[in-house]
C-alpha cells in the first residue's frame, strides 16, 4: 500500500515532479558525459603517444636522456642483432641528434630524428621522405610537424640550412628541403623536431647502423648493451598529467553530485514544507510517522528511478550523436597533449553502472534525510501548516 | 454496554510560547458518552481545539489523564496513538484537510486502506458514503474542483466511512455560508442518529449550538458550563 500511495502522490504532482526528474536526469547525463569525455581524452592521448613514439617500449642506449640534448651524441649504439631481426612492423629504429636550423637567418635549436623508412610500428606522416633514395642529393629532404612549421615559420618547399655535429665532433651544415608539413598529433614528436630518413642521418653523422633507441611492439627480454624503457616509464609525464586530470574530474564529479543531491534534498524539504498539512492529515487519519517517512522516501526513490529512465531516454540519443561529431579540442592540441582536434567519448559500462548506482543511492539518501523531520513533527501544528516555518 | 466513551480527569495543557508558558486548559474534567452529539463552545483561545486534539490523540495533556473507555491515552506509544486514531476517531477540520492529489472517492477510501482493507472489498461501502453526502456525481473530482461545502461533505464522508466511535469536528462550518452550514449540520445529525458515533464539535458558531444536545462552554481553558438537552432533543 505504501508503494501505491507514493506512486499516486508522485505521478499526480504533474509538472513539479517532472521538472525534478528532469533536473536529476540532466545531472546524470552530465556526469556520464563528463566521465566518458575524460576517458576518451585519456584513451586518445595514450593511444596517440603509443602510436607515434612509444610503441610497446624502447630499447635505449644506456644513459640516453631525451631531456639532455647535449649528451645525445654520446649515447648511441649499433642496433643489436636480436632487435634487427624483428620485422619492420614490430620495430622502429630511431636516431636522435641535436642540430640548429636557420630559418630566416634565425637560429632555431632542433632535435634531428632519423627513423627507418621501412618501419610501420610508429604511425608518422613521413611518406614524402620515402620517395627519396638512400643517398643524399643536393639537399636533405626533411619533414616537420605543423606545430614546428608554425613556430619556425616554415612551409612545404622551403629550403634552409641545418647544422649538426658528426661522430668526430666536426660541425657540418647543409641545406634541407621541407618536403612535407605533417600532422604529427603528438607534440613530443612535432615541436622542435626535424624528421629525416634514418639512412640520411646516419650518413650525415657518420653513425652507420647506430640508433638512440629501437621502439618495439612488445618487450622481448633483455638485450645486451641496451636498457629497456617500459611504456609506463616513457609516458610517465602524460600519466602523471592524466592522474591529475582524474583527481580534477573526481572533484568535478563530487560537485555535480552535490548539486544533484542538493536539488533532490531541496525538493524534499520543499515537499515537506508545502505538504505539512497533508502530513498532519495523514497523522490524524492514523498513519504512523514512520510509514509517512517511508512513503515520502519512496516518492524520492521513484523520482530517482524516473530520472534514470529519462537519463537513458535523453542521454542515449545524445551520446550516440556526440560519438559522431566529437568534441573540438583544438586549443588542447596547441598545448602539450597528444590528441587530435576532436576527441570522442569513451563510454565504460562498468563506470557508468557504478556511477548510476552511486547517484541512485545518494538521491535516495537525499530524499530520505529531510523526510526524517516528519517523525518529529507535532501533528497539531502540521495540520495547521505551522510545524515547519 | 458501558456508555462512557471518553473520560477527562483534571486535564491541563500548557504550551510554551517563546519564553512564556501559556495554559490552554486548566484541570478540565469531563465525561463523554457514546452517541453524544455535543459541542465545545467559547471564544478564540478558550481551549476548544486543544480539547478536541487531546481527545483525538493528536496531543497529550501536560497533567491529568484522558481515558478512552478504560484505556489511558497518556500511556500509549506513538504507534498505539496512531492506531487509536485510525480505529476510533474520525476528524473533520475547518479547512477540510483533504488529500489534494486524490479524488473524492480516493479520499473517502483512504481511511479504510489505512485500516488494511482491500479496495475491491470496500468499494460499495465507499460509494454509499459518498452518496450519503450527496457527491455521487462528483466522486471522480479532486478537492480543487469542488466548492467549500462539497469539500466539507467529503471530509464528513471520510470521517464516517470507517464507522468510528468518535467524530471530532473542529469548526466544521467556519468556512461555509449559512445554507451550506445548515446542510452539513443536518447531515451530521442524521448520520449521528444513524451511526451512533459520538460527534463532538468545537465551534463558536451559534448555528451549531442550535443542533447539539449537549453544550460545554469554555472560557480561558476552563469549563464554565456543561448543559445537556440544550435544544430539547435528548
Amino acid at each position: 500500500m505504501n508503494w501505491d500511495i507514493a506512486r499516486k502522490n508522485f505521478y499526480r504532482q504533474g509538472m513539479r515532479a517532472f521538472l525534478n526528474v528532469l533536473v536529476t536526469a540532466l545531472s546524470i547525463i552530465s556526469l556520464i558525459f563528463m566521465l566518458s569525455l575524460l576517458n576518451g581524452f585519456q584513451a586518445q592521448a595514450t593511444r596517440n603517444l603509443v602510436a607515434t613514439d612509444v610503441g610497446g617500449g624502447h630499447y635505449r642506449a644506456p644513459g640516453f636522456d631525451i631531456l639532455s640534448p647535449t649528451e645525445w651524441e654520446d649515447h648511441t649504439l649499433k642496433a643489436a642483432e636480436s632487435l634487427l631481426r624483428l620485422s619492420d612492423k614490430d620495430k622502429a629504429e630511431v636516431l636522435i641528434q641535436q642540430g640548429q636550423l636557420y630559418p630566416n637567418r634565425r637560429l632555431y635549436p632542433v632535435q634531428i630524428r632519423g627513423v627507418s623508412m621501412e618501419q610501420s610500428l610508429l604511425n608518422l606522416p613521413l611518406d614524402n621522405l620515402r620517395k627519396y633514395g638512400k643517398q643524399i642529393e643536393d639537399v636533405i629532404p626533411v619533414v616537420v610537424g605543423v606545430k614546428m612549421a608554425r613556430k619556425a615559420h616554415l612551409k612545404k618547399g622551403d629550403i634552409l640550412t641545418l647544422k649538426w655535429r658528426d661522430r668526430s665532433g666536426a660541425v657540418d651544415a647543409r641545406d634541407i628541403l621541407i618536403v612535407d608539413v605533417g600532422d604529427m598529433v603528438n607534440p613530443r614528436v612535432d615541436d622542435g623536431v626535424v624528421w629525416l630518413r634514418l639512412d640520411h642521418l646516419r650518413s650525415m653523422t657518420d653513425r652507420q647502423g647506430e640508433v638512440s633507441w629501437v621502439a618495439v611492439r612488445e618487450y622481448m627480454g633483455p638485450v645486451e648493451g641496451f636498457e629497456f624503457q617500459t611504456v609506463d616509464a616513457l609516458m610517465a609525464d602524460l600519466l602523471a598529467l592524466l592522474k591529475q586530470d582524474r583527481i580534477n574530474s573526481k572533484i568535478l564529479w563530487t560537485i555535480l553530485m552535490i548539486l544533484v543531491c542538493t536539488s533532490v534534498f531541496n525538493t524534499q524539504i520543499l515537499n515537506i514544507f508545502k505538504r505539512q498539512k497533508e502530513i498532519g492529515t495523514l497523522m490524524a487519519l492514523g498513519m504512523e510517522p514512520m510509514r509517512i517517512v517511508r512513503i515520502f522516501t519512496l516518492e524520492g526513490a521513484l523520482a530517482a528511478l524516473w530520472a534514470l529512465v529519462f537519463a537513458v531516454l535523453l542521454g542515449v540519443p545524445f551520446f550516440i550523436w556526440f560519438q559522431g561529431v566529437g568534441f573540438d579540442v583544438t586549443h588542447l592540441s596547441e598545448a602539450s597533449f597528444p590528441i587530435r582536434e576532436t576527441i570522442y567519448p569513451d563510454y565504460q559500462p562498468k563506470e557508468i553502472f557504478y556511477s548510476l548506482l552511486i547517484v541512485v543511492f545518494l538521491v535516495v539518501m537525499a530524499a530520505w534525510i529531510p523526510v526524517k523531520k516528519i517523525i518529529r513533527l507535532d501533528p497539531t501544528l502540521a495540520l495547521r501548516g505551522r510545524a515547519i516555518t | 454496554m458501558d456508555k462512557k466513551l471518553i473520560t477527562l480527569n483534571e486535564v491541563s495543557k500548557v504550551f510554551k510560547v517563546g519564553e512564556e508558558n501559556f495554559t490552554a486548559l486548566h484541570e478540565v474534567s469531563l465525561e463523554i458518552d457514546s452517541g453524544a452529539f455535543m459541542s465545545f463552545v467559547g471564544p478564540s483561545g478558550s481551549g476548544k481545539t486543544t480539547l478536541l486534539n487531546l481527545i483525538g490523540g493528536l496531543d497529550v495533556p501536560t497533567t491529568g489523564n484522558i481515558f478512552f473507555k478504560e484505556r489511558g491515552l497518556s500511556s500509549m506509544s506513538r504507534e498505539q496513538m496512531a492506531e487509536y486514531r485510525r480505529e476510533n476517531i474520525g476528524f473533520i477540520f475547518q479547512t477540510y484537510n483533504l488529500l489534494p492529489v486524490y479524488s473524492v472517492y480516493e479520499n473517502v477510501l483512504f481511511p479504510l486502506l489505512l485500516n488494511g482493507d482491500k479496495e475491491k472489498d470496500v468499494r460499495d461501502r465507499v460509494m454509499e458514503n459518498v452518496a450519503k453526502v450527496g457527491l455521487t456525481d462528483q466522486f471522480k473530482k479532486r478537492p480543487a474542483q469542488l466548492s467549500g461545502g462539497q469539500c466539507q461533505r467529503v471530509a464528513i464522508a471520510r470521517a464516517l466511512v470507517k464507522d468510528p466511535l468518535i467524530i471530532l469536528a473542529d469548526e466544521p462550518t467556519a468556512n461555509l455560508d449559512t445554507e451550506n452550514s445548515l446542510q452539513i449540520l443536518e447531515l451530521m445529525r442524521q448520520l449521528n442518529q444513524q451511526y451512533q458515533a459520538a460527534v463532538i464539535f468545537s465551534t463558536h458558531d451559534e448555528k451549531v449550538t442550535r443542533y447539539v444536545r449537549r453544550e460545554v462552554k469554555l472560557e480561558d481553558g476552563r469549563v464554565v458550563s456543561d448543559k445537556n438537552n440544550v435544544n430539547g432533543t435528548a
